[in-house]
């Protein structure tokens, strides 16, 4: 019986009286014990019976303790006190009459109450009761009204001290009030930054909070279908506000010297590469630790320079790079750059800007105030509480924060720009023309405008003939666009400023599907639309004055809002016309870059090609509602990881085990899915022992790595795999036991140019239909020695591959990549109908050691300290005898690991990762998915150079990078083609 | 309301010897119980006596016992405790015989009941007693045969309520 039950018996059985009667002697103490059931115990009254031996009335004795212990006591009750033997030896009449008056007594007090008595009305009879007597006690009669209302206001409080009252919160009116409502959202956003967009996605998306944002994940209605199609037939629109942009400013052989310490030329072009340099594209280039070329990565970052000035070596350069990277980059620069002096802001901190009613009207502006943005009349009155004001840009960042370091020796400086500039980013064929739709470069100013004399930048730039031809060529340029077919058609990373006009005066009224207007443009310009496909944007017009932090603080600041716009708009005399003349503050600086594609492999080459759309800060929603009033589809997070699987482009931070930031994703990940996984009830769970997936969570590269140089250092082949592994995890175990101190050589992911092509000519099979040859010729076709010479290099290193299934098969994360074996091989060439070779399952040795813990927690407990040798031994059996696995583990971490069991899960340490399954493990995928494009699964993942090499090495020429794929939770290996994309 | 219906049986336990009533304890009376309806009414009997039959209290300064029969077989099985002649305990058989005062549907009825019957019974002793003494305690006891106020009882009830929450 539980506890609550005997409770709850106990309190009903309280007033009942339990039999009298002098307890069995020690002989009968067994058979008192064995009472039924029902049988009330006998020992309770053992105590006041020992009191009352002495004298003759035992009973009064009775009577006098039992309210005290009370209640029914089952069983035999030991502690009731000694049992005495003797019996009296004659009876009286008094002590018969005590003996009735006590029984009475006993009797009397069970009738008059009722067992529940948690209530008064309780004990009245049915035909008194009355409706609602527990709310009203003037139902009840006048002599239980005293005691009811005392019980009432008991249970009042009660309910009261568990339920905290909430604080009175304002009326929803005060609340959605405009002022109150921007303090806010101010106060939400002090942990989570807020992109300018959202509020649009949070009533829109699934939100998360990531990298200290607030960002969307998906789309809280159905549109994965709908988003692949806008990404390979329309657009897709991001908001990518949240990437970081750096700013390096400085001589430019002085930036390139000492940038060129964190890349290196073998992974590919660096900062320095020609057209980059020239302002003219945009670059991406993978960073790593000053001088630490090929062992410390820090992550993928993208840059794009500013273009050369006449005359001048100055030069501006921008970093964009992951939240998650920024911090390591930051340093990292700075250390390179030698900037460590930090440039205090100003007291009126840079983002502050004061708005357009602040400019008119001076006095609203209390100048000793840290944020002058009293717009609101209130707050003029209550000068004292917390401006209302909407925070842009970095809402988190303290006004004292530094954001920009300079060097004294070589004059460099770096200012952080988080936040100071919106990216959007239009994925697909149309985006150009849903940008040639949304945007028009900016009208000029007529002679009355540029003869006043104001703040804002544009009439001044309008008074400057250089600058106008300029703002005309970029125009052309821009009009130019409309005529191509698609975006993938322009070279990747083309670069072009631009000066628009306020999107939002050409809002259409409706929401419309922009489409290119092919035809029409034809007419345009043949041979110029030509040159702009083949040479991309010539340099000077890659020139924006987005780069000047003084237009971007002007256009900010001069924003029209929302309600003056609308304003203007409702004193037009023809409605929904255009507005005429364009209001002067409707000038923005804007660029626009565009995005590679799929740039590696055969298939869907520039899929995804799209342009980045970089806006001052502030004009986000400015641009955002007329972008979307153009039909294009919005994807969050989940998006853009599909769209670089379909790339086959590795995604930030998830496929950089190496760096860092992907360090931290894994651990993060882990601890998601574990959770995740611990929430369903254990008979729920996978086992994933069971399936002989050894870490269905992470990804053990360090391991896997180790493993493989050791198993290729010993020459294995195919057969002795198995054996050595074992043998080598016990090394690894035990040299991790001995000595931690020792320094590991970390696995790092493969990223020479050279070293990976070399790789993928390997890995083609070279009699496949329909494929080029294509400069296989040129390297040296596979053999031992290549191999042992590549290996000596990149022993401990990873590999990116594409995975392609041959058949069916939905591949997950964290599938394993197997070698097949040559009979598998012999049944694929035989049969295509056959999916694969099943894995026969595995035993779970940990399954009876956590029911035996679960049984008996305390011996579980003392086992755990103590190592106890029959269980290692049983369980040393049952590995002997095991037919399938392997897998071999020392009793001493067998025992030490019980602990911290999880049915299903392998305990720490892991056992071979390599050779834990019939098919030898190279790798694991860490995206995959059914690939819309290809019309198959598709995945992506790392394997090992030398588990990798080691198989092909083995692999007959038609068979050349065929590999097994198989899930977590699955015993079904699939055969599929992996292909490394340089 | 749904429920399993009993019948109870308040018996009283006539011994010759009243010392010997103190021996007794609910598991012999059970014991006895089941073999006089085992003796009479065979194995029927003995498998009707055995479903939900028990001894729910037994006084053995006053020799009260109550006995619950399912109501579905109570007659049967009351028919044979006349031939309860003996009840063997702690080693002793003490000779008595049973006697059924009341049959009720609950516990609470037998109670209320036996109430009535004691007062009455200390009533019928009061004029017979020889000494002062004597008479002077049967009174004592005949006063204390009343409980308190009701208010007190709930009083203590609540306050006893208090210390389980705490």
């Amino acid at each position: 019986m539980s506890a609550a039950k005997v409770k709850m018996r106990e309190k009903k059985m309280r007033n009942q009286p339990a039999s009298v009667q002098y307890p069995s002697s020690s002989s009968n103490v067994e058979s008192s014990t064995q009472n039924g059931a029902d049988a009330p115990g006998t020992g309770e009254n053992a105590d006041p019976l020992k009191g009352g031996l002495s004298e003759v009335h035992p009973s009064t004795e009775r009577k006098k303790k039992t309210p005290h212990q009370s209640g029914w006591v089952r069983g035999h009750h030991k502690d009731g006190g000694g049992y005495t033997k003797e019996m009296p030896k004659y009876i009286t009449a008094g002590a018969f009459a005590r003996a009735r008056a006590a029984e009475v007594s006993a009797m009397l007090k069970a009738v008059r109450k009722t067992t529940s008595s948690s209530h008064v009305f309780e004990a009245l009879p049915k035909h008194m009761r009355r409706r609602a007597m527990s709310h009203n006690t003037k139902r009840l009669p006048h002599r239980l009204r005293e005691v009811a209302n005392r019980m009432r206001e008991k249970s009042l409080q009660a309910g009261s001290k568990k339920k905290k009252e909430p604080a009175k919160s304002k009326s929803r009116k005060a609340r959605r009030r405009h002022g109150n409502l921007l303090l806010e959202f101010n106060r939400r956003q002090r942990k989570n930054i807020w992109l300018e967009t959202h509020i649009w996605h949070a009533k829109r998306f699934h939100m998360v909070k990531k990298w200290g944002y607030c960002l969307g994940d998906r789309p809280t209605y159905k549109c994965y279908r709908a988003c692949y199609r806008a990404m390979s037939s329309h657009c897709l629109l991001q908001d990518l506000s949240y990437y970081c942009c750096i700013e390096l400013q400085g001589d430019e052989d002085k930036l390139v010297a000492a940038l060129s310490q964190l890349t290196s030329k073998e992974a590919g072009p660096t900062f320095a590469a020609a057209l980059c340099l020239s302002g003219r594209r945009q670059g991406s280039v993978m960073v790593y630790r000053a001088g630490r070329y090929p062992s410390q990565p820090l992550g993928p970052v993208t840059f794009l320079w500013r273009p050369r000035t006449q005359g001048s070596m100055h030069r501006q350069l921008w970093i964009w790079a992951h939240p998650t990277l920024k911090q390591d980059l930051l340093p990292e620069l700075q250390t390179v750059c030698q900037c460590c002096e930090a440039v205090i802001p100003p007291a009126a901190p840079v983002e502050v800007n004061p708005t357009l009613e602040a400019d008119s009207e001076p006095e609203n502006t209390p100048e000793a105030k840290p944020v002058p943005g009293t717009k609101r009349k209130r707050s003029r009155k209550d000068a004292t509480g917390p401006p209302a004001k909407k925070i842009l840009g970095d809402g988190t960042r303290l006004p004292s924060t530094p954001v920009s370091w300079r060097s004294s020796s070589n004059g460099i400086v770096i200012n952080d720009l988080t936040m100071e500039i919106v990216r959007y980013r239009l994925i697909g064929p149309q985006s150009h023309s849903v940008l040639v739709d949304t945007l028009e470069a900016a009208t000029g100013c007529d002679e009355v405008q540029k003869s006043q004399t104001c703040s804002l930048w544009w009439p001044q730039h309008c008074s400057d003939e250089a600058k106008m031809t300029l703002h005309q060529q970029q125009a052309d340029i821009f009009n130019i666009l409309k005529g191509i077919y698609s975006t993938a058609e322009l070279p990747s990373g083309t670069v072009l400023g631009l000066t628009v006009d306020d999107p939002r005066l050409t809002l259409p009224r409706k929401r419309v599907k922009a489409l290119p207007c092919v035809k029409q443009a034809q007419e345009v310009d043949e041979e110029k639309r030509r040159k702009l496909m083949l040479e991309g944007v010539p340099e000077p017009c890659c020139q924006s004055f987005i780069w000047e932090q003084s237009v971007r603080d002007n256009v900010t600041d001069n924003k029209i809002s929302e309600q003056e716009l609308n304003r203007m708009r409702s004193e037009v005399l023809v409605p929904g016309s255009r507005l005429s003349p364009t209001p002067l503050q409707g000038r923005v600086p804007i660029l626009l870059v565009h995005q590679p594609g799929k740039q590696v492999g055969h298939e869907m080459s520039s899929w995804g090609a799209g342009w980045d759309l970089l806006l001052p800060k502030g004009w986000g929603m400015a641009f955002w509602i007329p972008l979307v009033y153009r039909g294009v589809r919005i994807g969050g997070l989940n998006m853009s990881l599909k769209h670089s699987q379909n790339k086959a482009a590795p995604h930030f931070p998830r496929d950089y085990p190496d760096c860092p930031a992907g360090m931290c994703f894994q651990e993060e990940q882990e601890a998601e899915l574990l959770d995740k996984f611990k929430r369903h009830p254990p008979a729920k769970r996978t086992n994933y022992i069971k399936h002989g997936c050894v870490a269905p969570f992470r990804c053990p590269w360090q391991q896997l790595a180790e493993e493989w140089e050791i198993i290729v250092q010993e020459g294995g082949s195919q057969a002795q795999i198995t054996a050595q592994a074992d043998a080598v995890t016990e090394e690894r175990t035990s040299q991790q036991a001995i000595s931690i101190t020792k320094p590991l050589s970390r696995f790092t992911v493969l990223r020479n140019r050279k070293a990976l092509r070399l790789l993928s000519a390997w890995c083609r099979p070279t009699t496949s239909k329909g494929q080029r040859p294509c400069r296989v010729g040129e390297l040296p076709p596979i053999s031992c020695e290549a191999v042992t010479s590549f290996l000596s290099a990149h022993a401990m290193s990873l590999v990116w591959v594409h995975v392609s299934l041959l058949s069916k098969g939905k591949p997950e994360y964290h599938a394993m990549l197997c070698v097949p074996t040559p009979e598998d091989l012999k049944a694929l060439g035989n049969r295509q109908g056959t999916g694969g070779p099943q894995e026969p399952p595995h035993r779970d040795h940990f399954k009876s050691r956590i029911k035996r813990r679960k049984k008996d927690p305390k011996k579980a407990a003392t086992s755990s300290v103590t190592p106890d040798k029959p269980d290692g031994k049983e369980a040393e059996l049952i590995f002997a005898s095991d037919l399938d696995t392997n897998a071999s583990k020392d009793p001493k971490s067998f025992s030490e690991s019980s602990s911290d069991l999880i049915l299903g899960l392998w305990p720490d340490p892991l056992p071979s990762v390599a050779s834990h399954c019939s098919r030898v493990t190279v790798g694991w995928v860490t995206q995959g998915d059914f690939s819309m494009s290809a019309g198959c699964g598709e995945a992506l993942g790392f394997v090992s150079v030398a588990g990798l090499l080691n198989t092909l090495l083995n692999q007959t020429s038609e068979h050349k990078g065929k590999l097994l794929l198989r899930n977590p939770t699955s015993l079904h290996y699939r055969f599929a083609k992996i292909n490394i994309e340089v | 309301m749904v429920r399993l219906k009993s019948r109870y049986l308040l018996c009283e336990v006539n011994v010759s010897d009243r010392s010997q009533l103190l021996l007794l304890d609910d598991r012999a009376i059970m014991v006895a119980v089941k073999a006089a309806v085992a003796r009479t009414h065979g194995d029927y009997g003995a498998a009707m006596c055995s479903i939900r039959f028990c001894v729910k209290y037994l006084n053995a300064h006053t020799g009260i016992v109550f006995l619950r029969f399912p109501k579905r077989c109570y007659k049967l099985l009351w028919t044979a405790l006349p031939f309860i002649t003996s009840i063997e305990t702690r080693g002793q058989k003490i000779p008595c015989f049973l006697n059924c005062l009341h049959v009720g549907g609950t516990i609470r009825t037998c109670q209320k009941f036996l109430i009535r019957y004691n007062t009455q019974q200390l009533h019928r002793m009061l004029p017979k007693c020889k000494s002062e003494e004597e008479k002077q305690q049967v009174r004592k006891a005949i006063l204390s045969c009343s409980l308190t106020e009701s208010k007190e009882a709930f009083e203590e009830d609540s306050e006893s309520e208090e210390e389980e929450e705490e």
